[in-house]
């Protein structure tokens, strides 16, 4: 509908157009009046007819109507004088009355300037607000007055409303009796939360507020808050799949929030023996052994606060028995709502002790395992090894011919062999096993070395030149160090071509920060293919070339190179076929794990 | 007195001790062997670590501690690579190790140590 009309090109609202017809024509009916009264002599004016149209237009129109008086004022005084000239006593008389009309106007324009303002304010105030205003009447529940944002809200349009009545807004009638139960104890009604219907009948969720204006009509603030709703309804939801996973945890969850536990999953109440109706609202401070009280609050208090959260805490925590139980927790940050959390993630040390058994179980089985390869593989070579032993000890006592002893011989050293390769076997595993603990200790080198050189006689078939100071000392296991050169010397020796040169030498300066000695030999060499297989014990392709040519070196390189590793130190090896190879023994100066150690 | 529950072991050092000019003792059973030392204490033990009814650790426990014997020589005569820990913490200054299988001469050198 327009509210404006055209005339004489000027827009003019039908409510305007209505008040000028009728200021005009009491105007005229005032004018009327007093022309025909004074013709006829009658010898009244009926002034007070034309507070008629004056009133009613400055009430309206002010400043117009002020206008309208001061022309009416004129024209009244233009009358009488038209009239009652020379009579000057009902001059005065008409002059007061014409200054009266202006006066009576101005007043009643000030009035209604005043009380417009106030309005204008008001209704500007309910027009452009950011929530929805209702106005209604307490009795017959009939809408007054309604802003354009409620309208735009529920899609209705202002005059609908005006048609409408307030319980109509709501989409239950439960809600609405809730709300007047409210509102009648008291002057006002604050956040009641409900469903109002929109003008396609659709659901909106908003937030009333209702406070009484008058004796009958009550102001009602409408908020909406159905996006807010939503994502609440949202957020519930994940919530709760949230819940539907911690609910299947392996490990405990808790989730603490101001100070109460909100939640614990079923492995919680396992681990405590308590039920979820036992824990939930419980301060979980009750459940934490006395002497971990502090340190509890100060890991909540920071899981709460900062971020990152504290790292891991342990406690005692007590169960429904009274019984004290261990275990770590794990705090995380959380926010339920919009409220923050501490999420706390319980690992029982009671069960990872059990795994720690289980590991030491395993070891112990390791150790049985290899006490008894051990004993089925050494004990029957003891009377092998000790018969053979005796005939040859004593050849006449038993028969033995010169040609038997020979074979006993053969036979002895291939025992030998056999008990050699088994102890490697068994000191490789146990090395595997981790059963070896070093022995550090100072020792100089030079009479290790010279010490190692004359018990296997290796002087008797190869030239041996030590380039070794005399001061040298190394800090390590001596027993394993001196099995790391023996090894090396015997192979050395054994695959060196004669004439057989073998040189030691110390090849590190004072600022290294390892210890090495090379061991050097003239020997067969070896192929670059083989230098790393010549450390594993059970290399995968056994390959024709090292049964012939490496067969002795059996599983002492092995043994030797974890040896060496034991000690953070390793063996290097630098061949030139059929020239010479260089073995390199490196370890570290300084013990590795214990960083202070009396150097004496 | 060498304690050992293995026949064909105890047949070879039967023989192998006389060789070497010593008088041995044989006996199989750890706890016996405990009664017969309290009559007869022999010059040296060689012993088998894993017997029954008491293995050699136990043997040698009781002799050391309820029998009091503590500067008898004990040779621990065993096949298992893991008696060097114990050895450690045992500390006796008369217990050794003899690893079988054993050499005439290392079974010699073994024994010269204490009887030499």
């Amino acid at each position: 509908m327009k509210p404006f009309i055209r005339i004489f090109g000027y827009s003019v609202s039908h409510t305007d157009l209505t008040r000028c017809i009728i200021i005009a024509s009491l105007t005229l009916v005032c004018i009327l009046i007093t022309t025909v009264s004074i013709s006829q002599n009658l010898e009244t004016l009926y002034a007070q007819l034309f507070y008629f149209p004056i009133v009613y237009a400055t009430y309206f129109y002010p400043r117009k109507g002020l206008w309208l008086a001061g022309a009416c004022a004129v024209l009244y005084e233009g009358f009488a004088y038209l009239y009652l000239f020379p009579d000057s006593g009902s001059l005065i008389y008409v002059t007061g009355q014409a200054i009266l009309f202006i006066c009576v106007a101005a007043l009643v324009a000030f009035a209604s300037e005043k009380l417009n303002t106030s309005e204008a304010r008001s209704r500007s105030i309910v027009e452009k607000a950011q929530s929805g205003i209702i106005l209604f009447d307490q009795n017959t529940l009939a809408i007054h007055l309604t802003n354009a944002h409620l309208e735009h809200m529920l899609g209705f349009t202002g005059e609908e409303l005006a048609g409408m009545t307030f319980p109509q807004l709501f989409s239950s009638t439960e809600d609405q009796l809730k709300f007047f139960e409210s509102l009648k104890s008291g002057e006002e009604t604050r956040d009641t939360e409900t469903i109002f219907l929109t003008r396609d009948k659709g659901p909106i969720w908003v937030n009333l507020s209702g406070s009484r204006i008058t004796e009958n009509l009550v102001s009602c603030t409408v908020i909406d808050i159905n996006k807010y709703k939503l994502a609440k309804q949202a957020a519930d939801e994940i919530d709760a799949q949230y819940k539907q996973v911690a609910d299947n945890f392996p490990t405990c969850i808790i989730i603490i929030r101001n100070q109460m536990i909100v939640y614990t999953n079923p492995s919680f109440e396992l681990f405590s023996n308590y039920t979820r109706k036992d824990l939930m609202g419980k301060d979980p401070i009750s459940l934490i052994h006395p002497d971990d009280h502090e340190d509890f609050r100060n890991s909540c208090h920071l899981a709460e606060t900062r971020s990152p959260p504290p790292g891991r805490l342990e406690v005692g925590l007590q169960i429904k028995s009274g019984k004290i139980r261990p275990a770590t927790l794990f705090f995380t940050r959380i926010l339920q709502g919009e409220i923050p959390a501490v999420l706390i993630n319980l690992v029982d040390i009671p069960g990872q002790e059990g795994l720690k058994t289980q590991i030491q179980q395993d070891s112990k089985r390791q150790r049985g395992i290899i006490s008894t390869f051990a004993y089925e593989l050494r004990t029957p070579l003891q009377p092998i090894m000790g018969y053979i032993n005796l005939l040859t000890q004593d050849p006449d006592k038993y028969g033995v011919t010169e040609e038997t002893k020979i074979i006993l011989d053969r036979c002895a050293k291939s025992v030998d062999r056999e008990r050699q390769i088994i102890n490697q076997m068994l000191e490789l595993s146990v090395i595997d096993a981790g059963k070896i603990p070093l022995e550090y200790s100072i020792f100089p080198v030079l009479d290790l070395i010279t010490s190692i050189i004359d018990a296997g006689g290796y002087r008797k078939t190869a030239d041996i030149t030590i380039d070794i100071p005399n001061y040298l000392t190394f800090d390590a296991d001596k027993n394993k160090i001196s099995t790391v050169i023996d090894t090396m010397i015997s192979n050395a020796v054994n695959y060196s071509t004669h004439p057989r040169k073998i040189r030691i030498a110390y090849i590190s300066s004072p600022n290294d920060s390892m210890d090495r000695l090379s061991i050097k030999d003239n020997g067969i060499g070896i192929t670059d293919s083989r230098l790393d297989e010549i450390f594993d014990p059970f290399p995968v392709s056994d390959s024709g070339e090292r049964k012939q040519k490496y067969e002795r070196i059996g599983l002492s390189l092995a043994i030797a190179k974890k040896y060496i590793k034991m000690h953070e130190g390793y063996i290097s090896v630098d061949s030139i076929m059929n020239l010479e190879t260089t073995f390199i023994i490196h370890i570290p100066k300084k013990r590795p794990e214990e960083p202070e150690h009396n150097v004496t | 007195m060498i304690v050992e529950d293995d026949q064909p072991i105890l047949d070879l050092m039967d023989l192998m001790i006389r060789k070497l000019g010593y008088e041995p003792v044989l006996i199989a059973n750890g706890l016996e062997a405990l009664e017969l030392i309290q009559k007869e204490p022999p010059a040296l033990i060689l012993l088998d670590i894993m017997m029954v009814p008491i293995n050699g650790w136990e043997f040698l426990e009781k002799l050391r501690g309820d029998y009091g014997v503590r500067e008898m020589p004990v040779i621990l005569f065993t096949a298992s690579p893991l008696v060097d820990e114990k050895m450690k913490q045992l500390k006796d200054p008369y217990l050794s190790v003899l690893t079988k299988p054993v050499s005439f001469n290392e079974l010699k050198a073994g024994i010269a140590r204490y009887l030499g």
